[in-house]
């Protein structure tokens, strides 16, 4: 037998369903549709809409090619700005946050807190004066001026002493100590090994940050064959390719496939890590 | 050997030490630079600098475009963020609730929270082509009957300024969903067990229990949100021509900074002092949410979580 309660339930587990197919809907088709345009004709395109990719792939590859925007040579500035801000964010992010986590020292307390109160600053409003700095010192269209500047992330340090100070064993740490190994060398030997599942999640928000970030290098980077994907999308919205679509859709794809890609892979990690970076207080 | 060995606890220095500097160095020194800036008349092509005091600021307040850039930036943010903390509240709430008992609730949230991390400015340029005059839009518009034709959106303010904030919530409710959803499994469970027992409905345990648990991490996505919707940048600016079209409807802050910026000039001071503005005016209201949310119940101001489930419990235990 089936209760007034029970039947309560079920009407509202299918009111549930049918809110969250609708956002899926919502959420899923602009992609889809990006994906799906990257593979038609223009003509095909213009001719009308589609669930189902097309054969024309390469011929909007060529189109793209053929305008002058060298979209691998983008993909590879993007991928090494992206890397090397990886590696340096992850690896004084974790020097930090085990100098913080391990360690007495004064004024550890205040930096800790100091630290929360970076993260929520909004540093992007001192660009102009960052910008201004680093043309004094010659640094404007050179990518040192994005990747340096993450040797002190603070977001990165906070993620890296919550994590920290779930794995960190302090025995591991004595008995390396009585073995005669350096500080630094356990951090290295030791630590590092430890610290590789959250150094891992750190490291793909620090990547999908860098990959996508426009504002910075649209500001500091001005040369052409020194755009990263984000700033060659700006010039895709140009009158160049004004009746190109299917080579503006591949365009777009080939800078938001690799993420997704990244995203089918490591998902489990980065919906924890957003979770983790939240349960703060 | 050695005679006196560095206590073990001052390497912690040692370790500290790189992000001090890279701080001081690309963190601060910035911050002091554009504050010094903002007080003077220095562009990208004057030789000398003068010292003007406030006169930036002066400027700035009797300019129209700065302020009607803070009303934009403020409309589109709180416009985009009511529908995204309301949908994330549902979504979590649906996701966490027993008696529901949704399938698969990682798959939903993963899809959900994926157009986060889809580069903006790909995002911005991907709406600008699905909106476009002949674009498929349109296309379905007209096919479908719902519009007679054919019409410009990226030329009306209404809906140009409609789809700014779309997109922001499309890109933003999935991550707030998740952190919501992560605030609520921490709870613990044997206080809505509890309160089935006694009868209470869905409604009754979300707004007794759940909501006032929630408030810290509530606050957190609040004055992150704001912070972030007072920075944005990326879509009003590639959504249109970068100038905040039509009739400057999506001039957020950052565009006006960079207008100011990127003008013939370079008029790097006049933009430093957009900067300071909007972070003052940031850091108050986050300051404010802050002061205004605070707990106000027997005078302790940071109670803890723990702290407030140990209440609620007493408060079951006397009903």
């Amino acid at each position: 037998m089936i209760n007034r309660y029970q039947l309560g339930t079920y009407a509202m587990r299918a009111l549930v369903y049918a809110v969250l197919i609708t956002l899926l809907v919502i959420t899923i088709i602009p992609i889809w549709m990006l994906i799906v345009n990257a593979t038609r004709s223009t003509t095909e395109i213009q001719q009308g809409l589609s669930a189902l990719p097309s054969t024309h792939l390469l011929e909007n590859y060529h189109i793209l090619q053929s305008k002058g925007l060298n979209m691998g040579r983008g993909f590879a500035n993007s991928l090494f700005v992206a890397v090397a801000s990886t590696l340096i964010a992850v690896y004084f992010a974790l020097l930090t946050a085990y100098g913080l986590v391990v360690y007495e020292f004064k004024g550890k307390k205040l930096l800790s807190g100091f630290i929360v109160l970076l993260v929520l600053i909004p540093m992007q409003f001192s660009i102009v004066g960052f910008y201004h700095y680093m043309s004094r010192l010659g640094l404007t269209d050179n990518y040192a001026a994005l990747i340096l500047p993450l040797v002190a992330s603070a977001a990165a340090v906070f993620f890296g002493r919550q994590y920290l100070e779930s794995v960190v064993v302090r025995e591991l740490i004595d008995a390396a100590r009585i073995d005669g190994s350096s500080e630094l060398g356990i951090f290295h030997k030791v630590m590092m090994p430890l610290a590789i599942p959250g150094a891992a999640t750190l490291g793909i928000f620090v990547f999908v940050a860098a990959w996508n970030n426009f504002f910075n290098a649209f500001i500091l980077i001005s040369s052409l064959d020194k755009y990263t994907l984000p700033m060659l999308v700006q010039t895709l919205r140009g009158d160049v390719y004004r009746t190109e679509y299917g080579a503006i859709y591949l365009g777009l794809a080939i800078t938001v496939v690799p993420i997704i890609i990244i995203y089918a892979v490591f998902s489990r990690f980065i919906i924890s890590g957003i979770a983790m970076g939240a349960l703060k207080e | 050997m050695r005679s006196a060995r560095l206590s073990t606890n001052s390497y912690g220095y040692l370790f500290i030490a790189p992000f001090i500097l890279g701080f001081l160095i690309f963190g601060l020194y910035p911050v002091y630079n554009t504050l010094a800036l903002s007080l003077t008349d220095t562009t990208l092509m004057s030789r000398e600098v003068n010292y003007i005091g406030l006169k930036n600021f002066e400027r700035l307040f009797a300019d129209d475009f700065f302020l009607k850039a803070v009303g934009n930036s403020w409309l589109i943010w709180t416009l985009n963020f009511i529908p995204q903390i309301g949908i994330a509240l549902l979504l979590s709430a649906w996701f966490t609730n027993l008696r529901l008992k949704i399938r698969a609730v990682g798959v939903w949230r993963a899809l959900f929270f994926l157009p986060n991390l889809l580069m903006p400015a790909a995002v911005a340029a991907l709406f600008f082509s699905l909106f476009s005059y002949y674009g498929p839009v349109n296309q379905l518009m007209v096919q479908t009957g719902v519009l007679s034709e054919a019409m410009h959106y990226l030329q009306d303010v209404t809906t140009t300024r409609g789809l700014v904030i779309f997109i922001q919530w499309w890109m933003w409710f999935g991550q707030t969903a998740i952190i919501l959803m992560a605030g609520m499994t921490a709870i613990p469970i044997h206080l809505y067990e509890a309160a089935m027992v006694d009868g209470a409905s869905s409604a009754q345990m979300f707004t007794r229990i759940t909501l006032p648990l929630l408030k810290p991490i509530l606050i957190f996505v609040f004055v992150t949100s704001l912070v972030g919707g007072m920075q944005m940048f990326d879509i009003p600016f590639l959504l249109t021509d970068g100038r905040g079209s039509p009739a400057s409807s999506i001039m957020t802050n950052n565009i006006l900074m960079y207008l100011k910026f990127s003008s013939s000039k370079g008029h790097l001071a006049f933009a430093s002092s957009v900067g300071v503005l909007v972070f003052i005016m940031t850091t108050v209201c986050a300051l404010g949410i802050f002061y205004v949310l605070r707990e106000r119940d027997g005078g302790s101001n940071g109670k803890s979580r723990s702290e407030r489930v140990a209440t609620l419990e007493r408060k079951g235990a006397q009903a």
